[in-house]
């Protein structure tokens, strides 16, 4: 939230444009070539137009940058943005008749891209299992179903190993079993090797003057083929008699042994078959499962409808502590704002008086506590907060368990996460405050004095409401921030003192985000981005729900105005 | 008048239009999607504590974009304090085996999220450094790839085989353990304490004595730092399997040995022994300035402790038992979205398991090697053998992705009993919550 206001700040001294170049304004009585060039590609004059080749060029450069990069992972859709909306700016800023365009389309861009796309895939991700054990495609689950089951069985002998490669590219083995006799191992199964097989070391090592080393270089660029080679050593005559057929294959570039491969995958069925059981396992809901519920690892990504959504409403786990955290949480978000704004301002009010002094120091000096990253002063308030140690209950003399207490549904821990987020918070509505005091005509002040109004009067009935109409969807936006103010209440308390006696851990002072966040990444089995996700649109709907009631009523402010 | 003035004030005019659509909710939102889960760590795992110390770096790192793999033939991931020991060894395997190798610094807390993240996408190293407890997400993600140590299995120790053992299957290459030991000033405590009474006893009394501030510098609520008194009285977090593997089904923070380990908590806070304010900058300032005759931490604090004497040895005995805290492995791993895998598995057994490569991670990272002929070499350094011996009877820590549902309840339970609440009813009811969590 804070960018967004410091950005519009930053935006309104901007729309005061200057600047070099703009000083071209003088009639000329024929256009020059450049100036006729700018005008047909809708710019006055020949510095705007370099100045908007430039901008466009940056863009252009950097989607084709983003092209280059998202072409090899053949990521379409993303892709498909990407070009339209370079084109369509291109488009727009060289034509002359799309005037109203050009202010529009940079915003609307940007709003997509950064606002309804976050908030679409957040949604989207709800109805997905995405989260530990489900974050791969199908396609690479069933890869590392099927890789990992080829293993060693205990006791296999090793083969110290060396691969060879031919004059034609055909591979083999160079093996040497513990007991240092040496063996070639080809397609065609194992041969043992006398001394003179074997001639000459290291990289110039001949094997049946055929064969020579091949380095990890080469067979790194033929991975897949060295990884697959196989040097079948069971007896044909068993494997005629139906017997599996083991094979010596490479583990590592100087090891081989034989492995066993345990499951394999039926395209064509789209199932996975455990060789060593028969089991049959079918795809459902993300999970390569069997009939009787056992499941492979790896999941996979997969849509699962409402379940996340379903999970939050009706779980009584997440119930539970659902409804007394969502009470602290509107609480804490309306408590903030208000506390901060009272606060803030009443020092802009009373700086605001001509009759203050040192008003410029003082008024840095109370923005400070917004100017710091909230980060650093959530970890500072709560050393200066603990109750043994910290410095507030030492100077005081006291033994105050501030962020502890669990009287009273932690009153005094709430009552300290308001206190530190007022301190955090205030900076910001005496800034706007101030804003809007200087903004506001003192004449009307002055009528409402010259009719005899008490100071308190002048304020209550002219200063408020004027003001409100400025300040008022700040308000609300400052609102929906406290809402989700993860900082304060995460490093400040961690969202404790522990409630007892709930199905699952919860905080007195835990707001839903924090709440969420707890059951998404500290809960089950691993992080549940699936949940998550579902927690935020469900607040994001509550938010954006309170945030329009609240606009409305602002809304109605203006009309009174 | 020149038309770029218009051109200018489009930029405000975005600015705005974002600003007026954009509303303070969605900001968080996507915070909450993408960059919240690499704290999950930093604010529960307690072995992590040596990265925690600077929290500038931790604010630093979630802004960081998620690294991506560097252009080589063989990418190594690896924190700052192993990046540089590795990077010779890498190199001098590059050299011999033809192929360009890149060792790229990224910050432990952040490797496994990254590793899962980034592997899948392409984007992912070949081989990382991490943590063994690490494997209950990286193997049900199905990022890390079964390692076969072969014949070099005998070659380590039995605890950090364990440790990468997960489902009967070897995951990674150990080269070093972790664990908390006792930290004994030894002027204010010149005996080794043999029982825990007598531990609290030197402790009350030096504090009465005026010798010190607090009777022991014992970062509280923590399930890791209390881990030992729990096993030391007959109870345990999930239960073992003969081969040491975890069994997710069977929670023993409310057998009877966990909740006559509630019990001794409960005395303790009465006491006044234990103090649920006492965090880990409390407890680095008390034993470093000598206000605190004990400490109870691992190899990561004792940087800070130069100016006192001071001794590491193991936990004194609880009711009787021999207590052994959680152990963490270390240990090299090799993504199954390796584009390098031969390279990857040869460069890790026959390089990272070589005596000389654990030896020099070593004396990087204070922790001592894996490999049982390094790890012997090192015992004549007391520290070392202190914290090895205080680790003989340790647990390696759960990897089951389990475990991740441990931590907040068990916390709370010792927060409860820290605030005076019924030990027992508190040990309960976490072992319940778990329970539920676990189902859900």
């Amino acid at each position: 939230m804070r960018t967004d206001h410091q950005g519009s700040g930053r935006g309104a001294s901007a729309s005061r444009p200057a600047g070099p170049g703009s000083g071209g304004t003088s009639p000329e009585p024929r256009p020059s070539y450049a100036d006729r060039l700018a005008d047909r590609l809708g710019s006055g004059s020949i510095g705007g137009l370099l100045g908007k080749l430039l901008f466009l060029g940056v863009v252009n450069a950097g989607a084709l940058y983003a092209v280059m990069t998202l072409l090899p992972m053949r990521a379409w859709a993303p892709l498909a943005v990407v070009v339209v909306a370079t084109l369509a700016l291109d488009v727009i800023y060289l034509s002359k008749r799309t005037l109203p365009m050009k202010f529009l389309i940079p915003g609307t861009i940007a709003l997509l891209v950064f606002q309804v796309y976050p908030v679409l895939y957040t949604g989207y991700i709800g109805f997905t299992n995405y989260g530990t054990g489900n974050v791969l495609t199908q396609e690479q689950a069933v890869g590392r179903i099927v890789a990992d089951s080829i293993t060693v069985p205990d006791g296999a002998t090793r083969y110290g190993s060396r691969p060879l490669v031919d004059d034609d590219g055909e591979l083999a083995l160079l093996l040497t079993d513990p007991e240092g006799q040496r063996f070639l191992g080809t397609v065609d199964g194992l041969t043992e090797l006398t001394d003179t097989d074997v001639v000459g070391e290291g990289a110039a090592t001949r094997v049946v003057d055929r064969f020579s080393p091949l380095t990890l270089g080469e067979a790194a660029d033929r991975e897949a083929e060295v990884l697959g080679f196989a040097v079948p050593v069971t007896d044909p005559d068993a494997l005629d008699e139906g017997e599996r057929g083991d094979a010596i294959s490479v583990q590592t570039f100087t090891s081989a042994a034989v492995a066993i491969q345990r499951f394999e995958y039926d395209p064509a069925t789209d199932t996975i078959l455990d060789l060593e059981t028969g089991t049959e396992f079918t795809p459902t809901e993300g999970t390569y499962t069997a009939v009787d519920g056992t499941t492979l690892s790896p999941g996979y990504r997969d849509v699962i409808g409402w379940t996340n959504y379903e999970r939050v409403l009706t779980s009584p786990a997440i119930r539970g502590p659902f409804l007394r955290v969502f009470l602290w949480t509107f609480a804490f978000a309306v408590l903030s704002v208000v506390s901060s704004f009272v606060m803030g301002l009443g020092f802009a009010l009373a700086l605001n008086d001509p009759r203050m002094r040192f008003r410029r120091v003082t008024r840095s000096l109370l923005i400070v506590p917004y100017a710091l990253p909230s980060f650093m002063t959530a970890l500072v308030w709560q050393g200066l907060l603990n109750t043994s140690f910290g410095p507030i209950n030492r100077l005081f003399n006291l033994s105050t368990p501030w962020l502890t207490s669990q009287a009273y549904a932690g009153a005094l821990p709430k009552f300290s996460v308001l206190l530190v987020n007022l301190w955090l918070g205030f900076g910001y509505m005496f800034l706007i405050t101030t804003g809007a005091l200087q903004a506001m005509p003192d004449d009307v002040k002055e009528a409402a004095r010259v009719d005899g109004a008490s100071g308190w009067q002048i304020l209550q009935r002219i200063t408020l409401p004027l003001l409100l109409v400025a300040v008022g969807p700040l308000l609300i936006a400052s609102f929906a921030f406290n809402f989700n103010n993860f900082n304060v209440v995460f490093l400040l308390t961690g969202g404790g003192p522990p409630i007892q006696g709930t199905l699952t851990p919860a905080g007195h002072t835990d707001i839903l985000i924090s709440y969420s966040y707890r059951l998404a990444f500290q809960g089950g089995r691993g992080q549940d981005f699936g949940l998550a996700a579902a927690v935020s649109s469900i607040i994001f709907v509550l938010v954006a729900i309170f945030s329009w009631i609240g606009f409305k009523r602002t809304g109605t402010l203006e009309e009174i105005n | 008048m020149s038309n770029y003035r218009k051109w200018f004030a489009a930029l405000p005019a975005a600015a705005l239009i974002l600003t007026a659509c954009g509303g303070a909710d969605e900001p968080a939102e996507e915070a909450d999607a993408s960059e919240e889960p690499t704290e999950t760590e930093e604010a529960e795992e307690p072995e992590d504590d040596a990265e925690a110390e600077e929290p500038e770096g931790d604010a630093e790192e979630e802004e960081e974009a998620a690294p991506v793999r560097a252009d080589a033939d063989l990418v190594i991931w690896a924190d700052d304090t192993r990046a540089p020991v590795i990077t010779p060894f890498a190199e001098a395997f590059g050299e011999e085996q033809g192929i360009t190798v890149a060792v790229q610094e990224v910050p432990f807390d952040t490797i496994r999220d990254n590793v899962s993240i980034q592997g899948p996408a392409g984007q992912g190293p070949d081989v990382f450094i991490g943590a063994h407890d690490w494997l209950g997400q990286l193997v049900s993600d199905g990022v890390v790839a079964p390692l076969d140590l072969a014949g070099a299995s005998d070659a380590y120790l039995d605890v950090a085989l364990q440790a990468f053992a997960f489902d009967g299957t070897n995951y990674g290459l150990p080269y070093s353990i972790e664990n908390i030991g006792l930290v004994r000033n030894t002027e204010l405590a010149p005996e080794a304490p043999a029982t825990l009474d007598e531990m609290i006893e030197v402790g009350l009394a030096s504090v009465e004595a005026g010798d010190a501030d607090i009777p022991v510098g014992w970062q509280q609520n923590d399930p890791f730092h209390n881990y030992w008194v729990v096993t030391g009285a007959g109870g345990y977090v999930f239960g073992q399997q003969d081969d040491g593997s975890y069994v997710a089904d069977d929670i023993g923070i409310d057998s009877e040995g966990g909740l006559r380990a509630a019990e001794l908590f409960g005395e303790m806070y009465d006491q006044g022994f234990v103090n649920p304010d006492v965090t880990y900058d409390v407890m680095i300032d008390a034993f470093a300035s000598g206000r605190t005759p004990f400490a109870v931490t691992g190899p990561w604090a004792l940087a800070e402790f130069s100016d006192v004497d001071y001794v590491v040895e193991p936990f004194p005995s609880v009711d009787g038992n021999e207590p052994g805290p959680f152990v963490g492995v270390q240990g090299f791993m090799v993504s199954s979205f390796a584009e390098n895998e031969l390279a990857a598995r040869t460069f890790v057994l026959d390089f990272m398991g070589a005596e000389d490569a654990q030896l020099e991670l070593f004396e990087a990272g204070g922790r001592p090697p894996a490999l049982t002929s390094a790890y012997e070499q090192v015992q004549d350094d007391p520290v070392v053998a202190g914290f090895g011996a205080a680790g003989e009877d340790g647990r390696p820590m759960p990897a089951i992705s389990e475990m991740g549902s441990v931590w907040e309840a068990w916390t709370n339970a010792y927060t409860n009993i820290n605030s005076g609440n019924d030990p027992d009813a508190a040990f309960q009811e976490a072992a319940d919550q778990i329970r539920e969590l676990i189902g859900t």
